[in-house]
């Protein structure tokens, strides 16, 4: 299997979308990593999932943990709502958001290949570019462990659509809202 | 002086000018310049290791290796956030009552632990009180560097120069106490007033934003009471250690690592919590700093030009002090005030000799060494290590402080105090003697 076979199209921001924009794209595909990308939908930053929690959080709560005790629940809304005024853009220029180093791979690479990348760069989400740097999709950690569970002869249904629908066909709000695969 | 001396001087000089400039890291210097002397035959083993006035200072290294593990488990304790919102709301969420307070604590705690670590706890909480408040956090980051060089010139271990003085002079923390406490609290208040005059009266009272800061729940902040029950007690009987030097004849450095045993002790925390608030490279610097500074006193260099400031000065004390103290607060402004009290105290020491038992007249010196060198710090973003820290935090937070929006309110806050540490010294050694 190569990068080709498992390429999908996950839903992209921009920099100016707003970071309460962001959560709920993230929150309704269940990413395992924000990509932005420029005004053509070419993808310029890949923010893994561990940094999202980041974007609530003010400077001070990251540089001193205890701080994000003292604010009663209304207070904590507070902070959560402020996501509407501050936009990806600006979050990243605050270094409250770093992106990652997007890893890349090449359609015709291996399983191999491509779990090297995203273990390389610690990243859930590898960008698939030809070599004319034209941009086709991203590869998914959770999409690629389907197929290494597959090749490995690991097989089920989940599995099975696992690799067959990408993220933004697995439920989209024009579908009647984001759909939970049963297990 | 000898071919060996010349070149000491000439990596010495060069060491300092990097070290001064800041282009290379100045750790890697000092101990690059450590191994020039050793490679020019300038200090031996013996004098590295096993004497204090010709190498490392093994009282200053342990006494900020063992507060800084003090200070490190202290912090877990929640204890400086605590305080800090406590205060805020004491104050009424009032913002120059705000400010005011934060200053007096900034200082208070300085003078107990370093500067460095005070200006770390406090900022990150005065970045959410200002949130809170929606006002400009500069004026209050501004404060409180500037408060944390006040309050750490009260003792012996409230900023480094105080303990190479302290070590290099023989004085001890009674000696700092009685010599520098009484007008550092004169200059908190005078500091306190200029905080009005500089920032306070423009700052705008909104009663909706003060509730945001009533509704914050500092109690939470203290995650572990036990410990900091333990942990206060450990901080107590430390600064008794401190005060009963006379009676015990314990060294300080050895009361900061005993405190620091029974803190781990008593914390129990796993060692990379501790250890990693021990700034190995701070303890580095000042280790090649000494065998520096300590080539140039074997080497008879310090004697020398102690000699002709000697024949310069005569007996006209006063006006050595004088000019040690406005001369310290100009140099500190420009260089890092460690290295420079690491070179001026042997040089104190070749003119007067050691602190105690010395008459009040010649005493002065070494007092008005540690007064301009700890208060000459605040006139520029680089005068000291808080404004360095200080500045970095507001830059990261997204309000940045240029080098001369420091440097301008800096050098008000630097003549004020140092000015009226002139006539303190006057009075205090020359005067009623």
């Amino acid at each position: 299997m190569q990068a080709a076979d498992l390429v999908e199209q996950v839903p992209t921001v921009a920099r100016s979308t707003t970071g309460a924009e962001a959560a709920r794209v993230v929150a309704e595909y269940r990413l395992s990593a924000l990509v932005v990308a420029d005004d053509a939908g070419d993808p310029i930053a890949v923010i893994p999932g561990s940094q999202l929690l980041a974007i609530v959080l003010p400077r001070w709560v990251r540089d001193d943990r205890r701080l994000a005790k003292v604010y009663d629940e209304k207070g904590a809304d507070e902070m959560c709502r402020r996501l509407n005024d501050a936009t990806i853009g600006d979050l990243i220029d605050d270094d409250r958001l770093t992106p990652a180093d997007a890893p890349t791979v090449l359609p015709e690479d291996t399983l191999l290949e491509i779990a090297s990348a995203m273990d390389e760069h610690h990243s859930p989400v590898v960008l698939v570019r030809d070599r004319d740097r034209r941009y086709h999709g991203v590869v998914t950690m959770s999409r690629l462990l389907a197929a290494i569970a597959s090749a490995a002869g690991q097989d089920s249904d989940l599995i099975r659509r696992r690799l067959e629908k990408d993220i933004i066909l697995r439920g989209t709000p024009e579908q009647g809202g984001p759909t939970r695969e049963t297990p | 002086m000898s071919v060996t001396a010349v070149v000491a001087v000439a990596i010495f000089a060069g060491a300092y000018v990097l070290i001064a400039t800041e282009k290379v890291n100045r750790t890697a210097v000092a101990l690059v310049g450590a191994a020039g002397m050793v490679v020019i035959g300038a200090v031996r083993g013996q004098d590295v290791f096993f004497s204090q006035d010709t190498g490392i200072d093994w009282n200053v290294i342990f006494l900020l290796l063992g507060m800084m593990v003090i200070v490190g488990i202290l912090r877990q304790t929640g204890v400086f956030e605590f305080v800090a919102i406590w205060a805020a709301q004491r104050a009424r969420a009032r913002p120059f009552r705000t400010m005011a307070l934060l200053v007096v604590i900034t200082a208070l705690a300085s003078a107990l632990l370093d500067n460095v670590t005070t200006v770390l706890l406090v900022a990150p909480v005065t970045l959410l009180l200002c949130d809170r408040l929606a006002l400009a956090p500069v004026p209050f980051l501004l404060a409180e560097a500037m408060a944390s060089n006040i309050g750490g010139t009260a003792t012996l271990i409230g900023d480094p120069p105080n303990i190479i003085i302290a070590s290099r002079a023989g004085l001890t923390f009674n000696d700092f106490l009685v010599h520098l406490a009484p007008i550092v609290l004169v200059l908190v208040v005078v500091f306190v007033g200029l905080c009005w005059l500089l920032w306070g009266r423009r700052l705008r009272y909104d009663p909706g934003r003060a509730d945001a800061v009533m509704a914050l729940t500092p109690k939470e902040t203290i995650t572990e009471p036990q410990l900091l029950r333990r942990m206060l007690a450990i901080l107590a009987l430390v600064l008794l250690g401190f005060l009963t030097h006379n009676l015990t004849h314990l060294e300080p450095s050895l009361v900061a690592l005993l405190g620091a045993g029974a803190a781990v002790l008593v914390s129990r925390l796993p060692s990379e919590d501790y250890l990693a608030e021990v700034e190995w490279e701070t303890l580095l610097f000042f280790a090649g700093l000494f065998v520096m500074v300590g080539s140039l006193v074997r080497l008879g260099v310090i004697e020398d030009l102690a000699g002709s400031l000697t024949r310069a000065i005569g007996d006209n004390y006063l006006l050595a002090a004088q000019g040690v103290l406005v001369g310290s607060a100009v140099l500190s402004g420009v260089v890092d005030n460690i290295p420079y009290v690491a070179t001026m105290s042997p040089l104190v020491h070749d003119l007067v000799g050691p602190g105690a038992g010395l008459s009040p007249d010649k005493q002065s010196l070494w007092w008005a060494l540690a007064l301009g060198a700890d208060l000459g710090g605040n006139a520029t973003a680089i005068g000291a290590s808080a404004n360095v820290v200080i500045t970095g935090i507001a830059r990261r937070s997204g309000h940045p402080i240029s080098f001369w929006e420091f440097t301008r309110y800096g050098l008000v806050v630097t003549a004020v105090t140092v000015g009226l540490c002139v006539p303190y010294v006057w009075l205090r050694y020359f005067v009623v003697g």
